[in-house]
């Protein structure tokens, strides 16, 4: 089981290694079944872990964080300065009130409304929720990637792996352009039931982006193969998307070494 | 409120998240994980200058790692280790009288549950680089610095780590058909 490489794919696994290493181990995945086996494993306990053991801090927490950062800080009322303290007593106290309680109804805004995701996720989510519209998915319709690749060389910036699954369960139904972060991205469309599944992708030019989300229940996988970052969206399961999402990278290392 | 308060609620204060997840990944219950929370976002409140430019989060997720250490050490020190049992029915009690929605309750108590099974028997030293790799994200590199460890320590013990994460998930889903890793 203890391959000395696996160290080496663990790493590969965690985005740790670029260029040649990156290489080099895909090339050793190609010839080592427990390896690709090790992946797989990696793979199945991110995605358990991340369903099961994720916990979510509670709204009391939040609560009292924030009085005990109140009682560190100074009370807002008292930056008010008073000009004119004659006769005006009364309504600088009720206007000091209001000012106070709508800072503190401000800030518990803001501590509770949920953390506002990247930009770019919201641009796939609304490029994923357009292309269900009639007439919006579909641009170069075939399940045939000696129709598809070629089209993408003339209306995208990338030139992404191609495949149908179809007898996975992930017919490949054709192939779309899109704007995403500023590139004309190329996105293939896979209906797997009765659900859509888009599949962006685009020159990778930034990391931190999050592996796996969810956004109004559509599920985001994000993922890069050979300098091309992608991102699989759907309302389908995880598992469903996440196996989509296996196939295609599986054909990435097939295509890199043919 | 003033601009020291405005500048922490923006910089370090959305990564509250993050930090509570980290120390429940470390402490043994909820209730001591939001202690840990609590007590690490004072002290990053106290010590905000000593940020500057570094990253926010990976600062804050340091501090947990400290005020959990000093707990555990405390918790030790009380001596007179509780026997697991107890342990579990006095946390059972504590979210009892907590949390009156009888919904959030079972999913709670599943919750608590899980975790309790699962990270239980799994040491500190591998829980923490398998909750900063897996649900923070973080690089070898930064996770070397919240752990104060070299990066190839992080390596070989996220891959240590794994596998024996993988082996109680087994273990703990026996028979069920749903047993994932």
């Amino acid at each position: 089981m203890a391959c000395p490489e696996a160290l080496r794919v663990q790493a590969y696994f965690d985005g740790e290694l670029e260029g040649a290493d990156a290489t080099a181990v895909q090339r050793h995945l190609e010839g080592c079944a427990d390896c690709r086996a090790l992946v797989e494993d990696l793979a199945r306990l991110r995605t358990a872990i991340r369903r099961d053991l994720t916990p979510v801090a509670s709204p009391q927490l939040r609560a009292r964080i924030t009085q005990a950062l109140d009682a560190q800080t100074p009370a807002p009322v008292t930056v008010l300065k008073p000009r004119a303290p004659r006769n005006r007593s009364f309504w600088l106290g009720a206007l000091s009130g209001v000012t106070g309680s709508a800072l503190a109804a401000g800030m518990l805004f803001v501590l509770l409304s949920p953390m506002l995701g990247s930009a770019l996720q919201d641009e796939l989510l609304s490029a994923h929720l357009h292309s269900l519209l009639p007439a919006q998915l579909i641009q170069v319709e075939s399940s045939d990637h000696h129709t598809v690749k070629p089209w993408f060389a003339g209306h995208a910036d990338v030139s992404p792996v191609v495949a149908d699954f179809a007898g996975a369960g992930y017919r490949l139904v054709g192939g779309r352009a899109d704007s995403v972060d500023h590139q004309r991205a190329a996105v293939l469309v896979y209906q797997h039931g009765a659900h859509v599944i888009n599949v962006f992708s685009w020159e990778a030019r930034r990391g931190g982006i999050a592996r796996e989300t969810t956004r109004n229940g559509y599920h985001m996988i994000f993922w890069t193969d050979a300098d091309l970052q992608y991102c699989a969206v759907s309302d389908t399961g995880w598992n469903e998307l996440s196996a989509l999402v296996r196939l295609m990278r599986e054909q990435g290392v097939r295509e890199a070494h043919p | 409120m003033d601009a020291r308060r405005a500048r922490f609620e923006a910089q370090v204060l959305p990564h509250l998240e993050a930090a509570y997840r980290f120390a429940r990944w470390l402490a043994h219950s909820r209730t001591d994980a939001e202690d840990i929370v609590q007590d690490a976002l004072l002290r990053a409140f106290r010590g905000f200058e000593g940020l500057r430019g570094s990253d926010a989060r990976a600062w804050l997720l340091s501090i947990v790692r400290n005020c959990h250490a000093t707990a555990y050490q405390q918790h030790k020190r009380r001596a007179a280790l509780p026997l697991p049992e107890e342990d579990d029915a006095q946390h059972a009690h504590v979210m009892v009288a907590g949390e009156p929605d009888p919904e959030s309750l079972t999913m709670q108590r599943d919750d608590e549950r899980t975790f309790e099974r699962l990270l239980g028997a799994l040491s500190q030293e591998h829980r923490e680089v398998l909750a900063l790799r897996e649900l923070e994200e973080m690089s070898y590199r930064d996770i070397a610095e919240v752990t104060s460890l070299p990066v190839g320590t992080v390596m070989s013990r996220l891959a240590r780590a794994r596998s024996a994460l993988k082996e109680l998930w087994l273990k703990d889903t026996e028979g069920e058909p749903s047993g994932v890793p």
